[in-house]
This record gives structure tokens, C-alpha cells and sequence, in this order.
């Protein structure tokens, strides 16, 4: 066998490098895109308040109008299925398309690579789907086939991540600033306007993190609340054991700490765990994000995390935006999702609506 | 005096002495940086030793195939496999622990075994082996796991099924509460290795293989079935691993330990074994584990942000490895 020379080595570490740069970082990269579709915002919250209310009289007009038997045909694409969050997506149009018979849903995975998903969409042209609903992985790559199919006299809605320009029918998404400030908001009420914080951020590089982190210190509101102060933070890049070990040194320096905040839920729980082998479990709240049924949801009902805030898929709202446009409807440009909290207390409830 | 002098001169210039330099400075680093004395508190040490034994349970087998002359990207994906499997068998189908222990193990071994033929018999250079193996291996965690998390939430019934108590036996500290669970199982993977390097036959051979194929078969060494059963141990520790992640996550993430395999690579190199093969051991790849544990626990407890932290290691491994450097 032949030694490896230094070249050669240089080239294994840079191509696994890649090969985990690329298949790795299941990071909530989603939302990417925000940064574009955040500037119309404040136009967009009205939507976004009255949409679930008027999504299913809406959906039981669609149903009631469509001839029976018009099957129609909706395309799925989804950037990434290697995401739980993502899984859960797509099990949120299943579920919302299950009620309604007429509707078939072909879904599509495009494995995070933007040129797939563009064949992808293409691929629905083609084949002359009725609707088309797409989760981009970014925007750049996949403006103009989405275009195309606009075009081509395809309504397509967009979710989660934007596309760039204006060329589809309506883009449906949550907003990381808001879910983070709200996350701000519990914490300073729970404290009371004082208290010792460990926030255990995401990655610092996306803009989900960024913007989780943003909404925090706006709900926080340091100003009001000089008694509320971060005393240690750490980037945990989404990553459970990361967030373990981050907690393990802010255990280690912080003699008291009453709140933790994780930008997601696995992050809060990784937290937990290193307080629960400190023995300090008892003394402070855990706060995470996503709220994923299986996930957040269930901590919450272990007792594991005192909140946590969702960051909705939107597949639900998709499917009904779907049957307002075969009923005739024109959507708005944009609708936003509305965030639930949940807490030991509205748990049972399903947790509580923040408009 | 002189002598003294002469001596430690002595001890140092040795190889080990120079990878004991690179920790013992790391050390020094960790003590002026003590971030309000949580460094000098003994919890912070147990902290890193946790913290470090996945990595170090992957750095042992990393040492047996790096000292053959190959490489094995592959470990972090078996961890993940091993992690998904070990969940879905213990948490979902409640197998016995002991039995899915067993299995997940000899999965992992089987594993290794089968890159170490692809390497030993059919002559494939262990990186593409290996990082075809480890892209295989994150396809069959995220298969077995229909994408999610394994953890006490069945998916399909809604239910929530109590977790098994070996995951908190496994993340449980013993000896009076002091000494994590997972670094006794890493220090017995590095006693292992130790045996297999120093004291078994295998070991002179595995050494032989690295230091030049061509003559180690020549003179009657089986390079093939030396190549698979490194591969294999490989591949076992790395399941070991992977049930250890498992354990302290508590729940079988098919996304878990991706990079891991070159935290392990960068071990074994800061403690100077020869990525070329043929020198080197585990005593060294030890030291190599407790720097670069040291390491992240220092910009950890300094709360030092994401960006400088790359930064800071990617030169303190530069580093180390120039102390080390045989002069």
C-alpha cells in the first residue's frame, strides 16, 4: 500500500470537509431567505392575523364549490427531508390534504441541492400540475423556475423561504424575530425584570440564529428591565450534545443562573441535561423554540423545558391557500404565521395562539 | 544540576515528552485564563473528560488504522448508525440492553470489516473506502430512522414509552458520584488499543503494514486480514461510541457526531502519530484527546466566540503538531 503523501492528506481533510459540510449543518438554515421577505413586514402581519380564522370557512367553501370529482393535483417540493422539522412540514400538508379526497399531493425531496429542486419544479410544469407548493433551499437558484411555472399558468406557493422578485403566487412563512421576542417577552415576565440568563444561540452565521437572538433582546428590553442580564452566551449551532457541553461551563463559572434560553428545542434540552448532572436542575427555567410535536411539545410535558415557542411549518396554511386559489381566490403576496407558546398550563389547550 | 537539566532536556526532546509539552502548555493557557476560577475547580476537568470521551473512543481506533498507513472517515457515521440502532432496539422494540449492546457492536465491527477488505483485499485507497462508507453509513442512520429522532416518543401511536434505565446508566457518574461512566468506557477503549498496539502479535503487524506493506508481506505478515481486523476494531469502537452518544443525548439522532471523524483525525495527529503510518500509539493519541479537550473547555469557559474559535484551534493544532515535529 502506498503512503499517503501530504497532498493527499490535505485533500482528505478538505473533501470529508465538504462531504460533512454539505450532507452536515442540518442547521435551521431555513428561513434563510428572510432577510429579503423581512422588509415588507409590517405590511404583512395584518394577513397573518386574520389568516387562520378565515382559513377554514374558506376551506369549506373550496370543498363545497369544487365540482365533485375534480381531482386536482398539487406538487410538493421540498428542499430537504433530512430535517425533522422539515419531515414535519410535510406531514402538516399530508394531513391537511387527507381531509380533502379531491386533492392529490405528489411530493417531491430534493436532498438540500438547489439544482434537483429546479428539476423538480420543472419536472411539475411538465406534467401540467394543477398548483405547485415549494419550500426553496435558496432563493437565487430557484427565482426562475418558480417563475417559469407562473408563467406557465401554475399558481405556486412559496414556504418558508422566499424567492427573489415577484413572479409567484404567494409566499407564506414565520418570522424568527418575532417567536425570539416573544421567547424575550416570557422570560422577563417570568423573572420579574430580574434575573441571570444563558442563551445558548444558534448558528451565529444564519439568519435564523441572528434573528432569534435579535427578538430576544427586543422582548428582554434591557432598558426597561436593567435587572435582566445575559451572564454568559454560546454559539451551540443548533446541536444538542454542543449545547451540553456550553452549558457544563456556563454551570461552571455562573453561581446562580434562573433562566436558559436555547434558539431550539434540542439545544434547551442539551441544557437541561448538563444542569439535571449538576444537581441544579431545580434552580432555573429552560426556554427553547420549534415546538415540534414529538420534540419541544414533549419536553414540556415531561417537565423537562418551562416553554416553548413554535415555529410553525405552515403546511397547514399552504393546503388551505390551495383551495382559496382552485375556489378562485387571489391570496395575499404574503401571509404570515402566527407563533403558539406552550407551557405547562396551555399544554392541554394545544398551546397558545401569539398574533 | 546540570545533569537534572540535562535530563528533563532529555525528556523532553522525547516524543512523548514534546506531546506532554503541548498539553502541559495548554494547561498553563487554561490557568491564566481561569475564568473566575471555574478552571481550577475539579468539576470542570470531569466536565472535559465527558466531554471528550466520544471523541476519544473514535481516536482509538482512528490510531490502529492511521498507524496501518490508511484512514477511516467513516467512524462518525457508524456512530450515528450505532446511536439510531441502539435507540430503536432498546427504546422502541425494548429489546434487552445487554443484547442490543451486543448487536450494535458487532454491527459496527462487521462494518469496519467490510471497508478493511475493500482496503486490505481488493487494494482501494482507504479514503475513498471510507468516505464512501461514511456517506453509506448517515443514508442507513437517517433509513432506519425514517428521518427522526429516535427518542421516547413513538411517532405512529402518539405514545411515550418510558426510557430505558441503561441510557441514564450510561450517562451516570460512579465512584461516588465523581468519575463519568462514558470516560471509564473510553479509558478501557484506550486499554484496548493499548493491548492490541503493544502486546498482540496483530499490533507488530499493524505497525509492519504502515511502515511498508510491500515488506511486511514479504516477510510473511498477512497485510489483507492485518488490514481488516484494524478496520474492524475501527468500526467497534466506533459503535461504542456511537451507544455512548445515544446514552447522553438520550435519543438516537441520525444527524449526530457528523464531523466527529475529524476531531478524531486532529487527536491522533496533535499526538504525533504519523498519518504516513508505521509509527505512533494510542499513549500518544491519549494526550492528543486531553489537548484538544483542554482546548475547547479554555475558549468554552471563556465564553470565546464561534468565529476566534475556529481560529484559535485551527492554529494551536498547527502549533502543536510544529512542538512535536521529530527535529
Amino acid at each position: 500500500m502506498r503512503k499517503p503523501n501530504t497532498i493527499e492528506t490535505f485533500g482528505i481533510l478538505t473533501l470529508s470537509a465538504l462531504v460533512t459540510g454539505c450532507t452536515g449543518h442540518k442547521a435551521k438554515d431555513k428561513g434563510e431567505a428572510k432577510e429579503e421577505a423581512k422588509q415588507e413586514e409590517p405590511a404583512a402581519a395584518e394577513p397573518a392575523a386574520a389568516e387562520p380564522a378565515a382559513a377554514e370557512p374558506a376551506a369549506a367553501t373550496a370543498e363545497a364549490e369544487a365540482p365533485a370529482g375534480a381531482q386536482k393535483t398539487i406538487g410538493m417540493s421540498q428542499c430537504n427531508l433530512g430535517e425533522p422539522w422539515r419531515v414535519q412540514m410535510n406531514a402538516d400538508v399530508k394531513a391537511a390534504a387527507e381531509k380533502h379526497p379531491e386533492l392529490k399531493v405528489i411530493y417531491k425531496d430534493a436532498q438540500n441541492d438547489s439544482l434537483v429542486q429546479r428539476s423538480h419544479v420543472e419536472e411539475f410544469v411538465a406534467q401540467k400540475v394543477d398548483l405547485i407548493i415549494i419550500s426553496p433551499k435558496e432563493a437565487a437558484p430557484l427565482t426562475e423556475p418558480v417563475a417559469k411555472a407562473v408563467e406557465a399558468g401554475i399558481p405556486v406557493i412559496v414556504l418558508d423561504r422566499a424567492v427573489l422578485g415577484d413572479k409567484y403566487t404567494t409566499f407564506i412563512g414565520a418570522d424568527n424575530v418575532k417567536i425570539g421576542r416573544e421567547a424575550g417577552k416570557w422570560v422577563a415576565k417570568t423573572l420579574g425584570g430580574k434575573g441571570s440568563i444563558v442563551e445558548l444561540k444558534g448558528l451565529m452565521t444564519s439568519t435564523p440564529g441572528q434573528d432569534r437572538h435579535k427578538g430576544f433582546l427586543e422582548g428582554l428590553d434591557q432598558k426597561a428591565n436593567p435587572g435582566l442580564k445575559i451572564v454568559f452566551d454560546a454559539d451551540m449551532k443548533w446541536l444538542e450534545p454542543d449545547a451540553r457541553r456550553e452549558m457544563e461551563s456556563a454551570l461552571s463559572r455562573q453561581k446562580k443562573i434562573d433562566v436558559v434560553y436555547g434558539h431550539n428545542d434540542p439545544g434547551a434540552h442539551g441544557a437541561y441535561l448538563a444542569a439535571k448532572q449538576a444537581g441544579r436542575e431545580k434552580e432555573m427555567k429552560f426556554v427553547g423554540i420549534d415546538a415540534l410535536p414529538h420534540e419541544g411539545v414533549q419536553y414540556v410535558k415531561e417537565g423537562i423545558l418551562d416553554a416553548t415557542f413554535q415555529y410553525p411549518t405552515g403546511g397547514e396554511q399552504a393546503i388551505d391557500t390551495a383551495l382559496k386559489i382552485f375556489a378562485g381566490e387571489t391570496p395575499p403576496k404574503k401571509i404570515g404565521l402566527p407563533t403558539r407558546s406552550f407551557t405547562k398550563d396551555t399544554l392541554e389547550a394545544g398551546g397558545e395562539l401569539i398574533q | 544540576m546540570s545533569a537534572a537539566l540535562a535530563r528533563a532536556r532529555q525528556v523532553i526532546a522525547s516524543p512523548v515528552g514534546r506531546v506532554l509539552l503541548a498539553l502541559v502548555l495548554m494547561l498553563v493557557i487554561g490557568v491564566i485564563f481561569n475564568a473566575d476560577g471555574a478552571f481550577l475547580r475539579w468539576t470542570t476537568h470531569r466536565d472535559m473528560l465527558r466531554q471528550v470521551s466520544v471523541w476519544g473512543m473514535l481516536a482509538c481506533g482512528m490510531t490502529i488504522v492511521i498507524v496501518t498507513g490508511g484512514i477511516d472517515l467513516s467512524v462518525s457515521s457508524v456512530l450515528g448508525a450505532a446511536a439510531v440502532a441502539f435507540s430503536l432496539l432498546t427504546i422502541q422494540e425494548q429489546w434487552s440492553p445487554l443484547v442490543a449492546i451486543v448487536l450494535v457492536i458487532i454491527g459496527g465491527a462487521a462494518v469496519g470489516a467490510v471497508s478493511g477488505v475493500l482496503v486490505g483485499r481488493l487494494k482501494i485507497q482507504s479514503f475513498i473506502v471510507t468516505l464512501a462508507a461514511m456517506v453509506l453509513l448517515r443514508g442507513l442512520a437517517k433509513y432506519m430512522s425514517g428521518g427522526q429522532k429516535i427518542s421516547t416518543y413513538i411517532q405512529e401511536t402518539g405514545q411515550v414509552v418510558p426510557l430505558p434505565p441503561i441510557f441514564d446508566r450510561i450517562d451516570a457518574r460512579v465512584f461516588g458520584d465523581t468519575v463519568p461512566v462514558v470516560v471509564i468506557v473510553f479509558l478501557a477503549c484506550v486499554v484496548v488499543t493499548a493491548f492490541v498496539l503493544r502486546k498482540l502479535r496483530l499490533g507488530r503487524y499493524l505497525y509492519a503494514t504502515g511502515g511498508n506493506a510491500e515488506a511486511a508481506r514479504l516477510s510473511g505478515v498477512p497485510v489483507p486480514r492485518v488490514l481488516v481486523l484494524g478496520y474492524a476494531l475501527s468500526g467497534l469502537f466506533a459503535a461504542v461510541a456511537g451507544i455512548c452518544q445515544a446514552a447522553q443525548e438520550q435519543q438516537g439522532d441520525p444527524e449526530t457526531g457528523m464531523g466527529y471523524e475529524l476531531q478524531a483525525i486532529a487527536m491522533v495527529v496533535i499526538g504525533g502519530t504519523d498519518l504516513a503510518g508505521g509509527r505512533g500509539g494510542v499513549a500518544l493519541t491519549l494526550v492528543g484527546v486531553l489537548t484538544i479537550g483542554y482546548l475547547q473547555k479554555i475558549l468554552s469557559i471563556n465564553a470565546v466566540g464561534e468565529a476566534s474559535r475556529l481560529m484559535l484551534t485551527g492554529a494551536i493544532i498547527v502549533c502543536a503538531v510544529l512542538l512535536q515535529r521529530r527535529k
